[in-house]
């Protein structure tokens, strides 16, 4: 009996020492996907030539290429790195699985779709050569490593990944995801690459009472992202309904609805990172802008201690519903800092 | 003669529209979007502002900043346009007027403003005396430009403890906003920290000296 106080109180004062985010993202799980990541990187790396080489991989420590991401097109964002239309067909695949081996199958799902509706805005415009899906760059900052922080970064119109990796540690904060046309039709099908998002936010704001409703609905126009792409190490005031007023179920729902960005990473990281979310339900928020009916243009915000998530219909370009932008950051940890910086 | 003016500039903007490349229409296009940052902490306010003119209105934003209109933006253009700005800003806390100081801003090349996806940034500061403990209100009021704009007005979560932001209202279009706020400083730090701490044991040996007195005293 004495014993099990002791350890209780032991571990409770260790907790309440490392605070409530030490244990987070870390396990032997995501030590064996950063060396398989690792190792299929270096099979990516020995597919180039010299010069190639020299374009990939930048210096760890490099942090205006570490910032170097946007939600912009090519040629009016200048990225740096290796441009996927400069590649042959296999160096081009072995790009590829980096990032296969990185996400999870529908995180890569879902990059595919974006770049793939980026070729559908090219032809719509003309066939320009500022889009398509030869206009995104992948670059690593340090070499990859099972045991040693490095960065992947893949991103071009509407996609910045920056994928850090620390041996069982890994993130995929700050990452920017968008779609134009958010809806497209691909050999038949019907291809919504951020679909599951509103859908799954509209079920949420359904589910809340009038009171709720009244806590979460924020009463002004939202034009744009607070803090997307170009806002790194800004935090703003959370708003809307805390998840200490959400029903059990609606908590759950909340949770979901993060896992489309959490869960874009690989397994163990979305895993840690969702159970992460679980420990702060309570402090997270859940914040809307617009009309609730389904198949509107409404903006929403998810923010708790280690994550912000924003999605935002954009007014220009034609119909807010068909061009979204939304953002993925961890207020305590953006770039797995907190693992390397000093 | 006013009218005319009118109708060269709708003339104009609408010729903008027609020779927009393809891709702009990906972008912002007729909106001048203006992005502020509040930040709170115990020295005083800083006002971040993001500020981003469509395609189509960038030519009327650039015109107000690149006065000489030789397609650079020099220093002084860009003090001259941030005190525009300023003059449009009306920023109170507790119902009185504060002045901000310009202290800062970045112009990308006229040539990327013209695309609608370049970004200026400005950022002024309040710096101000003793702040009393309890709650207070700061308003912000943005009036530049606002047939052309769209506003977002947020407060940042504050850096420091002694600050702790209580609620923020906002107009529709958020030109304009109160962000409710508390200050509770911390204890003065004059008093120092030995004396803090060892109080409670000068007053137990000082309790059981009065008591020892006391019985002496009867003992008498």
């Amino acid at each position: 009996m004495n014993k099990s106080i002791i350890l209780t109180s032991t571990l409770a004062l260790l907790g309440g020492f490392l605070g409530p985010n030490s244990f987070a993202q870390t396990s032997p799980a995501m030590g064996e996907a950063t060396k398989r990541i690792a190792a299929t990187a270096n099979k990516f790396l020995a597919s180039l030539g010299e010069s190639q080489r020299a374009k990939v991989v930048y210096d760890f420590k490099d942090e205006a290429q570490r910032k170097r991401w946007s939600n912009f097109p090519t040629g009016i964002f200048r990225r740096a790195g290796l441009r996927m239309g400069d590649l042959a067909q296999p160096q081009r695949e072995a790009a590829l699985a980096v990032l296969a081996a990185a996400l999870s199958p529908q995180g890569y799902q879902k990059v595919l779709e974006i770049v793939e509706g980026d070729e559908v805005l090219k032809k719509a415009e003309g066939g320009r050569l500022i889009f398509g899906r030869d206009e995104y760059y992948v670059s690593f900052l340090g070499q990859p490593s099972p045991t040693e922080p490095w960065m992947i970064q893949f991103g071009g119109h509407h996609l910045g990944l920056n994928i850090t990796l620390a041996g069982e540690q890994g993130t995929l904060a700050p990452s920017h995801t968008g779609a134009q046309p958010a809806i497209y039709e691909l050999e038949g099908k019907t291809v919504r690459p951020l679909g599951r998002e509103i859908d799954k936010a509209f079920a949420l704001i359904s589910s809340l009472d009038e009171a709720q409703r009244k806590q979460a609905i924020l009463g002004f126009q939202m034009h744009d992202l607070v803090l997307g792409p170009g806002r790194d190490g800004q935090m703003i005031q959370p708003e809307g309904i805390k998840g200490l007023a959400l029903t059990e179920k609606q908590r759950e729902m909340l949770l979901d609805l993060a896992s489309e960005w959490t869960g874009i990473m690989h397994e163990a990281v979305a895993k840690a990172k969702m159970d992460e979310m679980k420990r702060n339900i309570a402090e997270t928020w859940f914040a809307w802008s617009g009309p609730t009916e389904k198949g509107s243009a409404a903006y929403f915000r998810i923010q708790g201690p280690t994550v912000i998530i924003e999605y935002a219909p954009q007014r220009m370009g034609g119909e807010p519903t068909k061009h979204i932008h939304t953002i993925y950051r961890d207020p305590s940890n953006d770039y797995g800092a907190k693992w390397w910086k000093r | 003669m006013e009218t005319l003016t009118v109708i060269r500039s709708r003339l104009g903007l609408l010729l903008a529209l027609v020779a927009l490349p393809s891709s702009a229409l990906a972008h912002r296009l007729d909106e001048y979007l203006q992005a502020t940052l509040v930040a709170i902490d115990p020295g005083g306010f800083l006002l971040q502002i993001n500020l981003t003119p469509g395609v189509a209105v960038a030519d009327q934003v650039l015109a107000l900043i690149d006065r000489d209109h030789d397609g650079v933006i020099t220093t002084n253009e860009a003090t001259a346009y941030a005190e525009l700005l300023k003059r449009d800003l009306i920023v109170r806390l507790d119902q009185r007027t504060v002045e901000l100081k310009f202290t800062g801003s970045n112009f990308p090349d006229p040539t990327e403003l013209r695309t609608g996806l370049g970004i200026i940034q400005m950022e002024f500061s309040v710096k101000r005396g003793a702040l009393a403990a309890g709650p207070h209100k700061l308003t912000v009021e943005n009036r530049h430009l606002p047939a052309l704009s769209v506003y977002l007005l947020n407060a940042a979560r504050p850096e420091s403890a002694s600050v702790q932001i209580a609620g923020q209202k906002r107009n529709e279009n958020q030109s304009g906003g109160e962000i409710a706020f508390e200050f509770h400083p911390p204890p003065n730090p004059s008093i120092p920290v030995g004396m803090v701490t060892s109080l409670p044991a000068f007053l137990v040996v000082l309790f059981a000296g009065l008591r020892q007195a006391k019985k002496k005293w009867k003992a008498y």
